[in-house]
């Protein structure tokens, strides 16, 4: 396991009223990392990490490579604006994509993107990932992650 | 599509993409020194095991888990080995089926690990089911909790693999 470069790290957030409101997910070497912030009516900032199996890991890079999102690219997706911007780092194989958008708040901005097929890959991997992270941190630490 | 080819040791030729890597791959709080909190496992039960507790019990991950699976058929399956204190059966967003995994919580170690025995390589639905502890303790290289007070500090995130 110490030798597997596996990476995957994912971000949402933005800076505005509220501050730095942000959502960050980060796996590396065994180890699984969340931070939330959100500063709206002065919630607090979480930061959870925890260890995970080698089953565990081994799930993880399923979903992943059942995406097939290293076969994406990020160049014709919604540029990071003023309402916020997603990041999407994995590193897995041989592959390394480190992929930047907007904010997408439904399917609708899918579809109305100019690369819907690439974006969906995009934006069902993100949701299928949030929900398995979120399992995990419910379970391990019986806190909402949101 | 501008993909650069960078060699990385050992494993040969690494394909970078993504507009990530003009960004520079910080997020703004990139530079923020914090900590992040973690379980103590501090539990005696289990001890000999590579496991580590949550808060409330012990959880145990199942996978290869067949898609039409209901939440029925894995709580019937894995109630044989303690009482279920808590089951996630999640759904793959985009085909409504399941995802493949299960997460199963016991409250006790001996549950756990009898389920992970005696379930893993049996079948639900046709489908060869692999079941481990989905949480384990960290490696005794890694950086001490710091939630105790004392330590040194920690950046938030580490540096991505491409700049190691």
């Amino acid at each position: 396991m110490a030798q597997d470069p596996f990476y995957l790290r994912y971000y949402v957030g933005h800076s505005g009223k509220h501050g730095h409101e942000f959502l960050e997910f980060e796996y590396s070497q065994g180890r699984l990392r969340y931070a939330n912030n959100s500063n709206y009516r002065k919630e607090s900032l979480i930061r959870k990490e925890m260890y995970i199996s080698n089953l565990m890991v081994k799930e993880l890079k399923r979903i992943v490579e059942a995406s097939d999102i290293t076969k994406e690219d990020d160049t014709n997706w919604p540029k990071r604006n003023i309402v916020g911007r997603q990041e999407l780092e994995i590193r897995i194989g041989n592959d390394h994509i480190a992929f930047e958008t907007a904010k997408i708040g439904s399917l609708v901005d899918v579809n109305e993107s100019e690369d819907p097929d690439g974006l969906r890959v995009f934006y069902y991997l993100v949701q299928d990932l949030k929900c398995l992270i979120f399992s995990l941190i419910s379970l391990h630490f019986k806190i909402k992650p949101i | 599509m501008d993909d650069d080819m960078n060699i990385d040791e050992g494993s040969g030729v690494v394909r970078r993409k993504g507009r990530g890597f003009k960004a520079g791959l910080t997020t703004e709080n990139s530079t923020d020194e914090v900590q992040y909190e973690r379980l103590e496992s501090t539990h005696k039960e289990g001890e000999s095991t590579k496991a580590a507790r949550s808060v409330e019990g012990w959880i145990v991950l199942v996978t290869n888990v067949h898609e039409e699976a209901t939440e029925e058929d894995v709580q019937d399956k894995f109630a044989d080995y303690g009482q279920i204190k808590n089951l996630h059966l999640n759904l793959d967003r985009r085909t409504g089926y399941v995802k493949g995994y299960a997460l199963v919580e016991y409250e006790t170690h001996a549950e756990a690990q009898r389920a992970i025995d005696e379930a893993s390589g049996t079948q639900l639905l046709d489908q060869t089911l692999q079941c481990d502890f989905a949480f384990v303790r960290p490696p005794p290289s890694a950086p001490k909790n710091q939630n105790r007070g004392g330590g040194g500090r920690q950046r938030r995130r580490s540096a991505s693999p491409g700049a190691r």
